[in-house]
C-alpha cells in the first residue's frame, strides 16, 4: 500500500514536471498563456472605466457662479466625461461623433435662479444608443437635483436618509476587478490545461501515458498539477496587477490564496477534460474562450447575481464561477453576496472541484478504454 | 471465416497444444468493429514465448489495431486477449507492466531530450530510482545514443528516433515486446541496427511482436509469421514452410525476344508447372516439385527464340503474399 502510494506520488511529480518542462519549450504558447487571463483582466477593465460616462460638450453662455456650481454638479454625478466648449465647437463635436449630448447652460442662468424664475436647460442628445440616451436622461435631472442640495438646500424637503450596510462604498472598478480575477483564473486553467491535454493526443505521446502500469486517477492529477503550476504564473501577475497597479488589498489573504487554488485545480481539471475530448490545441482556445465569457456575464460580475433576472440567477447556480466570485469578493472587501454565505460557497466550490477532476479522470479512462486513435 | 484461422493456426506449429507458460499471446476469436467497418475479423492465434513473431499485412490490413488491442490501447468488440495467461481486461495493470511497445509513431516527447524521456518511462514503470541512471546509461548505450542523450528528440533523424523508442520500450525490461513498423521511414543503416537490436532481443529470451509490411523485414526476423489481409488471417506459418507451400520454385529466362502463345501453351501443359507468365521478354515459369522438367522447357523456348540468361530461385513472400491475397501491396 505504501509502496503502491509512493509510486503514485513519483508518477505523479514525473508527469507534472514533464507537462512544465514541454510547455516551457514552446516559449510562444506559454507567453500567451499567460497573457490571455491578464488581457482578459485588463481590457474588461477599460472598457468598464470608458464604457459607462458619456462624453457630454457643456456650452457656458453664462459664467456666473450658479453656473459654475451645475457644471460642478454635473461632475459630482460620476455619468458625463464632460468638454467645456462653444456652441459651435460643441456643433461640430456632434457632427463628427464623439459626443452623445450638448448641455447648455443659457445666458440668464443665474439671473433666473436669483429671481427664482424657472429655467429651461437645453440638453440635445445623439439618441442612436438607447443606453447612453438613457444614461443622460438620467444624469441631467440628478445633476439638478444634486446642484439644488449644494446651492438651495432650504427648498429641497425631501432627502434621503441613508444607512450604508458596508463602512465604505465600493467604486465599481473595485467589485468588476474581483470578479474578473476569477475569470481569468478559469481562463487560464482551462487554456492551460487542456492544451497540455490535447497535446499528448495530438502528438500520440498518450500512448505512452495510457500505456503504463498506472491509473488514470495518477495519470490525470500530474496533469493538474502540471497546469495548476504553470497556471499560477499567470494568477500571480493577475494579483499583483490588481493589489500593486490598481491598488485593492484583500481583507483575507488566506481566503484568496486557498480559493485560487481550488479554482486553479477546478478549471485545470475541466480543461484537461475539453483536451481529452476535441483532442486538438487550436480547438481548446476558443472553446476555452466561449465558455468563459458568458459564464463572466451570468454569475454577478457586475453585481450580485440574485439581484438580477431570476432565470438567470437560478441557472447560475450550477456553475462555479458565481461561487469564484462570491469568495473572492469575501476574501477582497468581506462582502457577502451569495444567500448562502462564504462557507457554504466555500464548500460548494470544494464539491465543483471533485466533480471537476472525476469527470476529467473518467474521461481518460474512457479514452483508453476507447481507444487512443479508434 | 474461424474455420479458415483455424485451419491456419494447425497448419503452423501445433502450438493449440503447448502448456500455458510457454504462450505469451493468445487471441482468440477477435474481432474489432468501427460501425460498419470490420478492422479485425473473428482473429484467433497463439504466439510463443521467446519467439519473434511477424504481423504481415499492407496498411489497413488491421496489423496496429491488432498490436492496440494486445495492449489494451483498443478496446475490441469480441473475443479475448490474454497476455502470458492474463487477460486484458481484468488484469491491465499486470500486462502493461511487462508488455514494451514501440508504437508507429514513436509516442517520444519530442520537445525533451533523450535522457528525460527515459527517465519519464523509468517514473512510469516504478523502476527502483537508485537504478535510474544505470538502467537509462545501459539502454542508451545499447542503442548508440548516450552521446545524444542531452539532445531535444526533435534534433533526432527517423532512425535515431526509432532506437530511442525501442531504448524505452525495453527499459523496464519487458518480456514481452510489441514493435509497430519498427523500421517504416528509417535509413538502411538504421534498419539493419534495429534488426540486429530485435535478433538480440531473441538471445535475451524475449518475445517479440513486429508487425511490418517489409516482407524482406519479416523473412529476416522472425521465427513465425502471421499475413493478414482484411483483418482476418490468410497465412500463418515459418518463412521457410510459406515459400515451400507456395509454389516451389521459380524459374526466370530472358529472351531474345518475346516467345508466342503456342509455346506459352506448351509450357503449360509440362507436368509440374503450375504458372507461365511473360512480361516483354522475361519469362517466369513456376514449377511445384519436380526439377527434372527444366530442361524440357528450355528445349521449347529455343525452338524459337535465343536465350540471354536463365535463373532459378525460391519464391520471396511478397510473391506468396500476393498468390495468397490476390493484390498487390496497398497504400
Amino acid at each position: 500500500m505504501k509502496i503502491n502510494l509512493i509510486y503514485s506520488l513519483y508518477v505523479i511529480l514525473a508527469i507534472a514536471l514533464k507537462d512544465i518542462r514541454t510547455s516551457f519549450t514552446e516559449q510562444a504558447f506559454m507567453i500567451t498563456n499567460i497573457i490571455i487571463p491578464v488581457n482578459f483582466l485588463l481590457f474588461f477593465l477599460l472598457f468598464a472605466l470608458t464604457g459607462g460616462q458619456a462624453p457630454t460638450a457643456v456650452v457656458l453662455e453664462e459664467h456666473g457662479p450658479y453656473a459654475e456650481q451645475f457644471v460642478a454638479a454635473m461632475m459630482k454625478s460620476h455619468s458625463f466625461i464632460i468638454h467645456e466648449t462653444t456652441s459651435i465647437e460643441a456643433q461640430n463635436l456632434m457632427r463628427q461623433g464623439q459626443i452623445v449630448a450638448i448641455v447648455t447652460i443659457p445666458l440668464n442662468f443665474d439671473d433666473a435662479l436669483r429671481k427664482g424664475h424657472q429655467v429651461l436647460l437645453p440638453v440635445m442628445i445623439n439618441n442612436l444608443n438607447v443606453d447612453f440616451t438613457d444614461d443622460i436622461r438620467r444624469a441631467v435631472p440628478l445633476a439638478i437635483t444634486s446642484f439644488y442640495e449644494d446651492t438651495f438646500p432650504n427648498q429641497v424637503v425631501v432627502r434621503a436618509n441613508e444607512q450604508d450596510t458596508n463602512i465604505h462604498d465600493t467604486d465599481y472598478v473595485q467589485y468588476l476587478v474581483v470578479s474578473l480575477m476569477v475569470v481569468s483564473v478559469m481562463l487560464g486553467g482551462m487554456i492551460q490545461a487542456g492544451a497540455n491535454a490535447a497535446r499528448e493526443y495530438e502528438k500520440l505521446t498518450i500512448k505512452e501515458l495510457l500505456l503504463a502500469p498506472t491509473s488514470p486517477w495518477t495519470i490525470q492529477i500530474g496533469k493538474i498539477l502540471g497546469a495548476l503550476v504553470l497556471n499560477s504564473f499567470a494568477v500571480i501577475l493577475v494579483i499583483i496587477v490588481i493589489v500593486v497597479l490598481i491598488g485593492i488589498w484583500p481583507l483575507h489573504w488566506d481566503e484568496l490564496i486557498g480559493f485560487s487554488l481550488l479554482l486553479m485545480i477546478t478549471f485545470a481539471a475541466l480543461g484537461s477534460f475539453i483536451g481529452t475530448m476535441v483532442r486538438r490545441r487550436q480547438a481548446v482556445i476558443p472553446l476555452s474562450i466561449g465558455l468563459t465569457i458568458p459564464v463572466f456575464f451570468i454569475s454577478g460580475a457586475f453585481g450580485p447575481a440574485i439581484w438580477g433576472d431570476k432565470s438567470i440567477a437560478i441557472i447560475t447556480q450550477f456553475q462555479p464561477v458565481y461561487y469564484g466570485i462570491a469568495i473572492f469578493q469575501h476574501a477582497f472587501h468581506n462582502f457577502t453576496t451569495t444567500s448562502t454565505g462564504p462557507t457554504v460557497d466555500g464548500v460548494i466550490l470544494v464539491g465543483f472541484a471533485v466533480i471537476m477532476v472525476l469527470t476529467s479522470t473518467i474521461a481518460l479512462g474512457r479514452s483508453r478504454n476507447k481507444g487512443v486513435m479508434n | 471465416m474461424k474455420d479458415i484461422s483455424d485451419q491456419h493456426i494447425k497448419l503452423g506449429n501445433d502450438i493449440d497444444h503447448l502448456d500455458e507458460d510457454h504462450v505469451a499471446v493468445s487471441l482468440c476469436e477477435l474481432t474489432k468493429r468501427f460501425g460498419d467497418f470490420v478492422a479485425v475479423n473473428n482473429l484467433s492465434l497463439t504466439i510463443k514465448s521467446g519467439e519473434i513473431f511477424g504481423l504481415l499485412g499492407p496498411n489497413g490490413s488491421g496489423k496496429t489495431t491488432i498490436v492496440n488491442m494486445m495492449s489494451g490501447l483498443s478496446k475490441y468488440t469480441s473475443g479475448q486477449v490474454k497476455i502470458f495467461g492474463y487477460n486484458i481486461e481484468r488484469h491491465n495493470k499486470v500486462i502493461h507492466a511487462i508488455l514494451g511497445i514501440v508504437p508507429q509513431e514513436t509516442a517520444l516527447y519530442e520537445e525533451l531530450n533523450a535522457w528525460t524521456n527515459m527517465s519519464l518511462h523509468a517514473y512510469l514503470y516504478g523502476l527502483a530510482r537508485s537504478e535510474h541512471t544505470r538502467l537509462i546509461t545501459d539502454m542508451l548505450k545499447l542503442v548508440q545514443l548516450y552521446d545524444r542523450r542531452y539532445n531535444r528528440v526533435s534534433t533526432f533523424s527517423g532512425g535515431m528516433k526509432r532506437r530511442l523508442a525501442l531504448a524505452r520500450a525495453l527499459l523496464h525490461d519487458p518480456r514481452l515486446l510489441c514493435l509497430d513498423e519498427p523500421t517504416l521511414g528509417v535509413d538502411v543503416q538504421s534498419r539493419r541496427a534495429i534488426w540486429d537490436y530485435i535478433l538480440d532481443l531473441k538471445k535475451r529470451n524475449k518475445t517479440v511482436i513486429l508487425t511490418t509490411n517489409y516482407l524482406e523485414e519479416a523473412n529476416m526476423l522472425c521465427d513465425r509469421i502471421a499475413i493478414i489481409d482484411h483483418g482476418k488471417l490468410v497465412a500463418l506459418d515459418t518463412p521457410i514452410s510459406l515459400k515451400q507451400k507456395h509454389g516451389d520454385t521459380i524459374i526466370e529466362i530472358e529472351t531474345i525476344t518475346p516467345v508466342s502463345s503456342i509455346v506459352l501453351a506448351q509450357l503449360r501443359g509440362l507436368k509440374s508447372i503450375t504458372e507461365v507468365t511473360q512480361n516483354r521478354s522475361i519469362l517466369r515459369v513456376v514449377l511445384s516439385g519436380d526439377l527434372s522438367v527444366t530442361g524440357k522447357i528450355v528445349t521449347i523456348v529455343t525452338q524459337e527464340t535465343n536465350i540471354k540468361t536463365i535463373s532459378q530461385r525460391e519464391p520471396n513472400l511478397e510473391e506468396i503474399f500476393l498468390d495468397l491475397t490476390g493484390g498487390a501491396l496497398r497504400d
